[in-house]
């Protein structure tokens, strides 16, 4: 069947009207996020909700029908989690629908989906966890690089192989010492005599798909000669055959969760690549690796959504059919309350997922890496939130190995994780919205400081407006605002929180300059506020689109929406009080001691409580 | 019987002179029951003068002599011998029986006594148990002032039991090796510093017939230290320095650094960030703003620096000989040190620290002036 399902979703893409999606040129979109730091708000990137094209649209859905309808007979999950290894015929299954070059364009032999449709799919393909995996790693890192920054030539030699599933591709960058930094890379690649090939050498762990994968995206150092004539080391990316001998693999790692992927360490000896295999520059490799890790992040938001209505589905089941003390369990309110949060979590992950991915398909090359940063963060959580939830709805059903719950649970846990921690995300989204607002508040904040008095003034009096009760507009709400009516208190919420953001931004970047990227817990703080003002701007957004056009159960939609809104609002404003240095629910001082104190003993420090001294 | 009779010189020895004026003139030959000098005498001259005399007359002089006499046999942080002391008063007689009595100074001799008792205890650090609380009930009654002291004692004792965060071993190790060990460790204070013992102290004889002693060496280096030696310059000697004392409790010890002299300030590289270190986030922030001066909480400070320190060791003799098979031991894992200049910087440092520190026993200074550790009673 797979194969006729392929076919026929080349017939449909051939019936398109030829350049429906090849408007994309023009400008470079303005970062949405990047504005926040300033407490403004770019209404025109995300008001309205971005929408596809009703070809677009009836296309998708031809492309889901099928996909949905292997992962639901085909897939065996339970069986991929027992032995560890997606079964051949998944796999070929899987290549048949052409689900190995989602993004890759239709030249190359892919299905060149835009990233709204990219996202689509994600939806259904993450209710395998180890699939899912092993199809981001395959094209979301795996072969990104060549997508992004391969020469033509790369581009017709590899793609086409890679997108029938033919080979398979895995990115490899992390190595023994640590994943984020690049001075931990030993691998070396040499430019051999003839000056026609490198010699790579190194050892690389955690690859996904690294046993399986016959084409590999390394990152290596190379000697590059830079302007001043100084040979330094960089890094340089390549892409590596399997075929080009001299690659070993270790065996598969045993994970906790998504344990059909196949995850190990690789190892190049001697390995000769030629130059022509270079992807980008040589002493390129930094970029290339940024951008891979950048693009790919903004899917998991769909992806996890999709899961979290899957377990909807399947809890809920459960709760209108067990009965305690002759009640249903769903008609206990402590139930219930799990149910909203479920779906108020699977509807702003949706809301996130969507609006950014219609913002990365607009014309130019619009730069959403930190609303992709800001998806992934809030996705994983909530996946992670959201699944634990759920079991508890289940009781002690939900631990059981026999059903699947635990099986969610443990594969959901990788999220937090990779495609960098949430942790290391949240420095990236405060430290480049941070960047932003310092170019541009610079010259202002030195005027005060040098003590200027018009400015000082201006502060003054605007802090003395907003002591007294001032009413924040920034035209989301009221006649000419986009927000629909039913939402304008939430609109209102969101100008509130967007305003006093900036203005606390402004604050920080008096306070401390550049020295703000050592202050990581207040950082933490700027990047949860933005990720939560992110997620009330789409919600709304969505919110607003689907009562103007009439969306079914769209009444339903605004009360999620509303009630998102109220809780981060109220979230956000403790988190800006935090950001105070003198409030009372500021703690940052105690954390930090306590913290020094475990680390320097490096145990639990407390004497036990029967312990005595006399 | 012997024994008997050196027991009864000892509570002689101890008797208040005012009692038995021809007694005390046994004192002068009380020398010959020196090695019976231990808890267990102790104990059995206070029984013995509890024996004597119902009326336990001179009691008083006989605690303030027994506790002068404590350190002499060692029970000085004994809380059962302070207990056994405080058992010679005659109980209950000196329990005020009304207010008046209460209120002045009741029986002040023994209560003083009993005062100086605590005080004792106090500046040797025993805290009083129950056993000291009900004898004091027992004596003076409640409200009394020995029992005063008793209650602030155990006010302050426990808040002060811990309030060392680097406590050193009690007792502390006896064998050289372990001692240096755990010296090397405090200094050190840091979890990944690696102790190793370089040679182990052991005497051989030789064919001649001559006894050739191996001192101990003990040495230690953390990681960071073994990194910052690998990136040291060759060209630029290295200095083994010392010897530096370290005294815990009452054992004094000395330690040796390898270390290196400060960089000039011209050759210092300045540590500046590769912006292309973090694949994820960056790690320095374009901006001409500094931290403004409200927020910067560090305290003005000048501050010396000195050059790194790459190791440590203890050694059982402080000769260049002995030090230099240290550095060939780091060598090893080390081998940067092979090309690299060694200079020894050593003080006469002990050698002469001995005669005023531990003159006392002309004996042992023999045996300590080889010795770079030392117990003092």
């Amino acid at each position: 069947m797979s194969g006729i399902g392929l076919l026929l979703l080349r017939a449909t893409r051939a019936s398109l009207p030829a350049g429906a999606r090849c408007l994309r040129t023009g400008r470079p979109c303005p970062a949405f996020a990047k504005e926040l730091f300033m407490g403004k708000i770019e209404t025109k990137d995300v008001f309205p909700f971005p929408e596809i094209s009703n070809e677009e649209l009836k296309e998708m859905n031809q492309f889901v029908g099928p996909v949905e309808k292997f992962f639901s007979e085909e897939v065996d999950s339970k069986k991929i989690d027992q032995d560890a290894k997606i079964p051949p015929e998944t796999l070929n299954g899987l290549k048949n629908l052409g689900l190995f070059g989602m993004q890759i364009p239709e030249e190359y032999g892919g299905l060149g989906l835009s990233n709204t449709m990219y996202a689509r799919l994600g939806e259904i393909i993450s209710l395998d966890g180890s699939i899912g995996v092993t199809l981001a790693a395959h094209q979301a890192i795996g072969l990104k690089g060549i997508l992004i920054a391969g020469t033509e030539e790369q581009k017709e030699k590899y793609l086409p192989k890679l997108a029938s599933g033919e080979h398979i591709a895995a990115f490899c960058l992390t190595e023994p010492g640590s994943g984020s930094d690049s001075a931990s890379i030993q691998s070396r690649a040499i430019l051999s005599e003839d000056g026609k090939n490198f010699i790579l050498n190194g050892s690389k762990i955690w690859i996904s798909n690294g046993g399986i994968a016959d084409v590999f995206t390394v990152f290596a150092r190379t000697e590059v000669v830079d302007e001043d004539g100084d040979v330094k080391d960089k890094i340089t990316a390549f892409i590596v055959e399997r075929a080009f001998g001299g690659i070993t693999h270790g065996k598969p790692e045993d994970k906790l969760g998504i344990r059909g992927s196949n995850t190990c360490e690789v190892h190049f000896e001697n390995t000769q690549v030629p130059i022509e295999n270079v992807v980008g520059e040589v002493g390129g490799g930094f970029k290339v690796a940024m951008n891979i890790l950048n693009s790919g992040r903004f899917s998991m938001g769909s992806a996890c959504a999709g899961m979290i209505k899957k377990l909807i589905e399947m809890t809920a089941e459960y709760a209108c059919t067990r009965k305690q003390f002759n009640k249903k369990l769903s008609d206990f309110e402590l139930i219930q309350e799990k149910f909203a949060l479920l779906a108020q979590k699977a509807y702003v992950m949706e809301s996130m997922a969507y609006l950014t991915a219609g913002m990365m398909d607009r014309p130019g090359v619009p730069d959403c890496s930190i609303e992709a940063a800001m998806v992934k963060v809030f996705s994983s959580e909530g996946a992670w939130t959201c699944v634990s939830e759920a079991l508890q709805i289940l009781g002690g059903l939900g631990y059981m190995k026999d059903y699947p719950y635990e099986r969610y649970l443990r594969d959901c846990r990788i999220l937090l994780i990779f495609e960098g921690t949430n942790e290391i995300l949240r420095m990236y989204i405060a430290l480049t919205g941070m960047q932003y607002a310092g170019k541009i508040l610079t010259d202002k904040i030195k005027a005060i400081k040098r003590g200027h008095a018009g400015l000082a003034l201006e502060m003054f009096w605007s802090r003395f407006r907003d002591s007294l009760g001032r009413k924040v507009d920034l035209g989301l709400v009221g006649k000419d605002g986009v927000v629909h009516s039913s939402l304008q208190e939430s609109g209102k919420k969101l100008e509130e929180n967007i305003y006093y953001f900036g203005f606390n931004v402004e604050g920080l970047l008096r306070r401390f300059g550049k020295t703000i990227v050592d202050e990581q817990l207040i950082l933490k703080r700027v990047a949860d506020i933005l990720i939560n003002l992110y997620a009330m701007t789409a919600v709304i957004s969505r919110a607003s689109r689907s009562i103007s056009i009439g969306l079914r159960n769209h009444d339903h939609e605004v009360m999620l929406a509303n009630l998102f809104c109220t809780e981060a609002y109220f979230k956000n404003n403790y988190a800006i009080t935090e950001l105070d240095k003198y409030a009372p629910e500021n703690m940052d001082e105690s954390i930090k001691r306590v913290a020094k104190q475990v680390l320097e003993k490096r145990a639990y420090v407390c004497s036990h409580p029967l312990e005595r001294t006399f | 019987l012997s024994v008997h009779l050196s027991q009864q010189t000892l509570a002689d020895e101890l008797m208040p002179p005012r009692l038995s004026q021809s007694e005390v003139e046994l004192n002068s030959n009380s020398n010959s029951s020196e090695d019976a000098r231990t808890k267990a005498t102790f104990q059995k001259v206070v029984e013995v003068f509890c024996k004597r005399d119902i009326r336990r007359r001179g009691h008083v002089e006989f605690i303030y002599m027994a506790l002068k006499k404590m350190p002499e046999f060692g029970v000085e942080k004994d809380i059962a011998v302070y207990n056994k002391i405080l058992d010679v008063f005659p109980k209950e007689i000196f329990v005020a029986r009304n207010f008046i009595q209460r209120m002045f100074n009741h029986y002040p001799r023994q209560q003083e006594c009993a005062i100086e008792l605590l005080e004792q205890m106090e500046s040797y650090g025993i805290m009083p148990n129950n056993q000291t609380k009900f004898l004091l009930l027992q004596i003076f009654g409640i409200k009394s002032h020995p029992i005063r002291k008793y209650q602030r004692m155990m006010y302050w004792f426990p808040k002060f039991k811990h309030v060392n965060p680097y406590p050193v071993p009690d007792p502390l190790p006896q064998d050289p090796v372990d001692l240096a060990r755990h010296a090397l460790q405090r200094i050190a204070a840091n979890f990944d510093a690696r102790v190793v013992v370089y040679q182990l102290p052991m005497t051989e004889l030789t064919e001649a017939g001559k006894e050739s002693d191996y001192p101990y060496i003990v040495g230690i280096q953390s990681p960071e230290q073994r990194s910052s030696l690998a990136q040291h310059n060759p060209d630029r000697p290295v200095f083994v320095e010392g010897p530096f004392r370290l005294w815990l409790k009452k054992t004094c010890v000395y330690y040796y650094v390898l270390r290196a002299e400060l960089l000039p300030p011209e050759l210092r590289v300045g540590k500046a960030i590769d912006p292309e270190r973090n694949f994820y986030y960056p790690m320095v922030l374009d901006l001409d703003l500094g931290r403004d001066r409200l927020d910067d909480m560090e305290f003005d400070t000048d501050e010396v620096e000195e050059g790194p320190v790459f190791a440590m060791c203890m050694a059982g003799a402080g000769d260049q000989v002995t030090l230099a098979k240290w550095i060939l031991g780091l060598q090893e894992t080390n081998p940067i040190l092979s090309q690299t200049p060694v200079v020894f910087r050593l003080s006469p440092g002990p050698r002469e620290l001995q005669p005023i520190t531990g003159s006392d026993d002309d004996g042992e200074e023999e045996v300590f002036e080889n010795q770079h550790w030392k117990h003092e009673l």
